[in-house]
């Protein structure tokens, strides 16, 4: 080859290498922002938006593009959307879904070109069976059982459970039947009697019926499963039938300011989880990364300037995620793997605590945020029973 | 413990909602025989009207309902005239897919102004109940199936006694001679579907003390409320009562007495449907098709 043309080669890959530097590093968000978990994505496209404004628009030299879609909350749609992101736009990383069913969803097609994938939700144990192991998969809030190995440790170290009676209720749905058999083999495991279990269809207008058959078993413990929908009819009907069942649990909703506000003065005495309440823990600013990471309250406050409404998990987790890949990504560059990897071995303090992941030791590789407080709702106020180290005060009765 | 008493009980009171939820969805049918699709979606709306006036301006959703009904009634007698009217002698799947399409774009017009997030509204007699012995009545339950009852009362009285009602009647049992008798047909169709639509506003605003408020809950209530109105049979009124109360002793029997009944009941529906039309396969009511 002549001079002149290896020359000339040269000149044409250094061109090509330019024009690849200055792509824009893409960013696949597939939330649900309609369809029936709806209210779940656009908490979390706030949350992603907010760190987008707070972080800037360009990383480690190149302009950030977040190509926001919406998988409908529809299993079909999930697969479309995600198959176009991974195989035309090229995509290395990924936020989202949320929600049980629609993160199971995206399961095959993200196996196409397994992007970086942050799925701040799903806590069906369906999706660590299925890619919990892959060095890509990053899961960033709790898992079912999570749920109820913390309500019954917090229920031992708030009663004498000896001998205490709990009957499940839970709704004919994906997640009902994932988080059921957890709750049974945990509650059983922690010595629990388990009395009742009943399943309800989901959307059921009357659930009387089976509040009645649960009341004959004489449960001092009520468990109800279900998405916010039905946990807004089992909270009202129960309350109207004032049954006395001392303790009520409802593990997903009742930490959801839409299902407080739907059950009104029913909502008194629920009990649930929480990964994260605004204005009761404040974790330090991050040292390196003070501006993006600073300490919960500044957060928070940045967060109700923005939007005007008090922030809510989502809000904080899919913030954080966004962060840390960002920060990521200005550590090593745009290379999937070394980002990964560098992900995977940071741990950044965040306004929601630690972030750092480690394995569950039930199959997933990387997890993190899976600590989690139990409150207990009194006069309209969330009072937190456990961690000890949280507690603001003492279990109670349910009022009735 | 014996169920008896309070499956008695909840059964009647669900039955009085079913009522409510259906009257209108045969009534469309029996007049104007159309397959109305966005029958669930009015329900909706009505549900979320309810709420908004007690959460804004804290009107009872039962002082509310009948202003609701009346805008409900003047909405679906407009729509019907825009939308529905230049459909009617075309064939039946356009008819559904055009009530189906508007019914997607009133669930997502509502996902955008009010998110899919849960409301529900708490008036004072939500959580209130009525003892007797065993047996417990919830008030806000018995209020909704009050409601039912007056408004059910006031359509059949209308139906055999109102000027309008008569017309009604005469054109569901043969167009070509309420035409010939007088009667303003296409008016008289958009004003039934007005009626309709009033009636399904009217359940959605019981429902919204009941159970939880969201844009999605529509659809549900319609596959519901199809499987009583074949039950009862297609366009009667009568029939779609008698498959309302049919439906819900056997679902509230389900869930009473069969193991996770309660998880059955969407197939309790339409096993009592099957079995129903294996015996009478025009329904309960209904009257074999001509020829």
């Amino acid at each position: 080859m002549t001079i002149a043309l290896r020359v000339a080669a040269a000149f044409v890959l250094s061109l090509c290498s330019l024009a690849q530097a200055q792509e824009p590093i893409k960013i696949g968000v597939v939330l649900e922002l309609s369809g029936r978990f709806s209210a779940f994505g656009h908490t979390c496209e706030t949350g992603v938006k907010f760190a987008s404004e707070v972080w800037g628009d360009t990383v480690a030299g190149r302009k950030i593009e977040f190509l926001y879609n919406d998988d409908q909350s529809d299993a079909a749609a999930t697969v479309a959307t995600l198959t176009h992101l991974i195989s035309q736009d090229k995509i290395n990383y990924l936020m989202g879904p949320l929600s049980s069913p629609i993160a199971a969803a995206a399961i095959g097609p993200w196996r196409q070109g397994k992007p970086i994938w942050f799925v701040p939700g799903g806590s069906t144990t369906t999706i660590e069976k299925e890619v919990g192991p892959e060095p890509m998969f990053f899961h960033t809030l709790p898992y079912a059982y999570h749920y109820y190995k913390t309500i019954t440790e917090a229920l031992k170290y708030q009663l004498d459970t000896t001998k205490k009676k709990v009957a499940i209720l839970y709704v004919d749905d994906n997640y009902g039947r994932t988080h059921q058999p957890l709750a049974h083999q945990y509650f059983t495991q922690a010595g629990f009697e388990i009395v009742a279990e009943e399943v309800v269809r989901a959307n059921s207008p009357d659930l009387n019926p089976v509040l009645t058959k649960i009341a004959q078993t004489k449960p001092d413990i009520l468990l109800g499963i279900g998405q916010t929908t039905d946990s807004v009819t089992l909270a009202k009907q129960l309350y109207t039938r004032n049954l006395n069942i001392p303790y009520l649990i409802g593990p997903g909703s009742t930490q959801l300011r839409e299902w407080q506000d739907s059950a009104g003065e029913a909502q008194e005495g629920w009990i649930g989880i929480a990964y994260y309440v605004p204005g009761v823990v404040n974790w330090p600013a991050n040292k390196d990364y003070p501006r993006v990471l600073p300490s919960t309250a500044e957060w928070e406050k940045m967060f109700e300037a923005r939007f005007k409404y008090e922030p809510n998990y989502h809000n904080l987790v899919c913030y954080i995620n966004i962060m840390q890949l960002l920060i990521a990504i200005e550590k090593v560059g745009d290379d999937k793997e070394k980002v990964a990897a560098e992900i995977a071995k940071m741990d950044l303090m965040t306004p929601m605590g630690s972030g750092k992941f480690a394995p569950t030791g039930q199959g997933t590789l990387n997890q993190s945020f899976k600590d989690m407080m139990v409150f207990q709702r009194h006069n309209g106020k969330n009072v937190l029973l456990f961690p000890a180290e949280v507690a603001t005060g003492k279990i109670a009765v349910a009022p009735r | 413990m014996n169920f008896i008493g309070q499956a008695l009980i909840d059964a009647i009171l669900l039955g009085g909602i079913y009522t409510l939820m259906v009257m209108g969805l045969a009534l469309s049918f029996g007049v104007i025989r159309i397959i109305n699709f966005m029958h669930g979606e009015a329900i909706m709306l009505g549900a979320y009207g309810a709420y908004w006036a007690f959460a804004l301006y804290g009107v009872d959703p039962l002082l509310v309902l009948p202003l609701l009904m009346m805008l409900g009634a003047a909405a679906g007698y407009v729509l019907f005239k825009t939308t529905i009217a230049p459909v009617l002698n075309a064939p039946h799947e356009n008819q559904i897919l055009l009530t189906f399409g508007l019914g997607l774009i009133l669930t997502n017009v509502a996902l955008i102004l009010w998110t899919g997030n849960e409301r529900s509204s708490n008036p004072p007699y939500t959580f209130a109940s009525l003892n007797f012995g065993d047996i417990v009545v919830p008030v806000s339950r018995l209020l909704g199936f009050s409601t039912a009852a007056v408004l059910i009362g006031a359509m059949f009285i209308w139906l055999k006694y109102g000027e309008l009602g008569r017309a009604s009647r005469a054109i569901a049992q043969d167009r070509d001679a309420a035409t010939l008798m007088g009667i303003n047909v296409p008016h008289m169709y958009a004003f039934s579907f007005g009626v309709s639509t009033a009636l399904a506003v009217a359940s959605g605003a019981i429902c919204s003390f009941i159970f939880a408020v969201t844009p999605f809950m529509g659809f549900d209530m319609l596959v519901k409320g199809f499987a009583i109105v074949i039950l009862g049979g297609v366009g009667s009124v009568i029939g779609a009562v008698a498959g309302s109360f049919l439906l819900a002793f056997a679902e509230t029997a389900v869930a009473y007495y069969v193991p996770n009944g309660n998880g059955w009941s969407e197939a309790v529906a339409f096993g009592v449907l099957f079995l129903t039309l294996l015996i009478r396969p025009y329904g309960i009511a209904g009257r074999p098709a001509a020829g």
